[in-house]
């Protein structure tokens, strides 16, 4: 009996010391992408003169004042709402057009289809550095250069081709009976995206929702170029804007950098679940 | 209540030489059950999505009570249709599903739920009003499918192969469970099957396709007994008719078949209705249910080896072949039988039971009215 048992015990040694490998690749994954997610949030509970003094410190008495300072004194709610206003603005518009694209190219046969979905989808493959430019003179010309739905605007456009190429995959796999019988009950072709390609698709829906979400967010390249004032300035901009010639006050940054985290990581938090369900989903059934 | 006329009706797919449909013309009278049977690819789907304003039409017409229909958007035709795949829609629960297509023609929300719960009780989906698609079974979703249909009232029930999905079991309750609310409620209907028991069991009349035409219209038990093709006659009928090549030749005032080893008259055939056949190849076609085990003295006799016995406990199906080893048929004799397989023996069949088809066109020869 005792040979049986310690068979047994060498077998799952056996396997901790197969699965070693992986765990220490997890570890240092780990490591490497939370140890400066604590560095900053630790900084950001620190004054600048405290950081300068031991750069790896940890926070002995915590102020919490940063985050007031930040929020009140430093213009970083102005930045907040400026940020939620132009990426919740072109996160709903990119949503409604990119699913009707997506809707249109998935069920519809019409002339130059191919076309369409080329053009849509280059979008994708577009580097920013190359629209840029012409962005900034479009902007101009219809004085939207410098104005948060200007920028609404383009985030919209930049994210419309991975929003149409996600959606489109998704709404193709909704069988076309279904349509065939919203058809027969009388619904018109509007109605029948409303009723049944909407609510069918919604973990799809979902999961572009948060994507394009977190990568507006934090979209540094078109703000820092298109937006100007100081009182038009989103977050990625605002924190930046710490960075001076002369001074860095690496507290505030931390402390603005924490402030910008709380929404990406509520949306993880809260719809992580439906947007792994919804980019791993087989067909609807 | 409706009077469908279709008319030449043909359908070509973008991208294909080849006509789908061609040329289909067939009227389904008020309050009638008509069966498009036909093996899979023969068109009869195409046709059933052309009268719902699915599909668009490549020539003729669709007709609802005399009026044309090719224009009209398929939500404005007043037809329902219920799908192989049930098409419920998943979002939903049994009774939204139910009163969807109710909502969208603005019928007030209390005639809504008064017809939505007649429906549910007539087919007993009353405890299942609130669960989604997902939480039924195969048979549960196609009454709800069922369900859906009836509640609009329409002009026109559309079925297209509704019962593919469902077990053998399941099939011939809900098969039945159609015919009843069919009648009950006299809506002219079109069903679309590739299955011959459903088109006999269900239909008032069966129209038979193939490779997108018409091969016979008429009642289950005409078509059975008169198939107007060697293709209708392969078939129905399980196992089919049995099908081989004989030269038809003039003996006196009736005609003579030559098949394989054996020569018979066929004396109630006058030699007027074959003459443009005589002497040529034909088809000698006779169904596996014509075949005697033990002739009676008159009947002609086929030489046939036993190759094969199928007791189905009812009956037994012979497979034989006869002539050789070329021609092989089937025979529906008794729960008992005398042959043993390997066996030669001699078959019997009834000469009144004979059908002949042209081999050049396959189209029966006209058999005299008895």
């Amino acid at each position: 009996m005792l040979q049986v048992g310690e068979a047994g015990t060498w077998r799952l040694w056996l396997a901790y010391v197969r699965r070693t490998p992986l765990l220490l690749f997890l570890l240092a994954y780990t490591a490497l992408t939370a140890l400066p997610f604590l560095w900053v949030a630790s900084m950001s509970l620190r004054t600048t003169s405290e950081i300068f003094a031991n750069p790896y410190g940890v926070p002995t008495h915590p102020h919490w004042s940063n985050f007031a300072d930040a929020w009140f004194g430093s213009n970083y709610s102005t930045y907040f709402w400026n940020s939620a206003i132009a990426v919740i603005g072109a996160v709903i518009g990119v949503t409604i057009i990119g699913a009707m694209a997506a809707h249109g190219l998935a069920r519809y046969h019409f002339r130059s289809k191919r076309l369409f979905r080329f053009i849509i989808l280059s979008g994708l493959v577009l580097p920013p550095q190359m629209l840029i430019l012409s962005l900034y003179q479009i902007l101009l010309d219809y004085q939207l250069y410098d104005t948060l739905t200007g920028l609404a605007i383009v985030y919209v456009a930049t994210q419309l081709g991975m929003t149409v190429y996600l959606l489109e995959g998704f709404f193709a796999q909704i069988p076309q009976d279904l349509f065939d019988a919203a058809r027969m009950d009388g619904y018109s072709d509007f109605e029948i995206f409303w009723r049944i390609t909407l609510p069918i698709g919604t973990p799809a829906i979902f999961t572009t929702v948060i994507l394009n979400f977190v990568i507006l967010w934090n979209e540094f390249l078109y703000a820092v170029v298109l937006m100007t004032s100081d009182e038009n300035r989103t977050l990625p901009l605002g924190i930046m804007h710490f960075m001076g010639d002369h001074q860095l006050d690496v507290a505030m940054i931390a402390t603005g950098l924490m402030i910008a985290i709380v929404p990406v990581a509520l949306i993880y938090a809260l719809f992580s679940d439906t947007m792994i369900r919804g980019m791993t989903a087989g067909a609807v059934r | 209540m409706a009077v469908v006329a279709i008319d030449g009706l043909s359908k070509q797919y973008d991208g294909s030489s080849d006509f789908a449909v061609r040329s289909v013309s067939l009227t389904v009278a008020d309050g009638e059950f008509m069966v498009l049977l036909g093996p899979s690819g023969c068109g009869k789907s195409s046709v059933l999505r052309m009268i719902a304003g699915l599909e668009p039409i490549t020539a003729g017409t669709v007709s609802i009570d005399g009026r044309v229909m090719n224009r009209v958007p398929a939500k404005d035709r007043d037809i329902a249709m219920v799908f192989q795949s049930y098409a419920l829609y998943p979002h939903m629960s049994v009774r939204d599903n139910l009163a969807f297509g109710l909502r969208r023609r603005s019928v007030p929300a209390d005639e809504i739920a008064r017809r939505v719960q007649g429906v549910a009780d007539r087919l007993r989906l009353a405890p299942l009003l609130g669960r989604k698609p997902h939480a039924l079974s195969g048979g549960q979703r196609q009454r709800v499918a069922l369900g859906r249909a009836i509640v609009r009232q329409p002009k026109v029930f559309l079925f297209d192969e509704p019962l593919s999905n469902l077990d053998a079991a399941l099939r011939v309750g809900t098969r039945a469970e159609i015919s009843r609310q069919q009648r009950e409620i006299g809506t002219t209907s079109i069903y679309v099957t590739h299955d011959q028991a459903e088109a006999l069991t269900l239909g008032h009349r069966i129209c038979i396709m193939n490779a997108g035409e018409v091969e016979q219209i008429g009642a289950p038990m005409e078509v059975y007994r008169n198939p107007a093709t060697a293709f209708v006659a392969r078939f129905l009928g399980s196992p089919p008719m049995n099908l081989l090549p004989a030269i038809m030749e003039p003996a006196g005032d009736h005609v003579r078949v030559r098949l394989a080893d054996v020569t018979f008259e066929l004396p109630n055939w006058p030699l007027a209705a074959a003459r443009s056949h005589l002497n040529q190849q034909v088809m000698f076609g006779i169904r596996p249910e014509d075949l005697y085990e033990e002739p009676i003295t008159p009947m002609p006799r086929l030489r046939v080896q036993v190759r094969a016995i199928e007791p189905l406990g009812a009956e037994t199906i012979l497979l034989l072949s006869a002539g050789g080893q070329n021609h092989e048929l089937a025979a529906r004799v008794g729960r008992e039988t005398s042959f043993r397989i390997g066996e030669s023996r001699d078959i019997g069949f009834d000469v009144a039971a004979v059908h002949l088809f042209a081999a050049a066109t396959g189209k029966a020869i006209a058999r005299p009215t008895a």
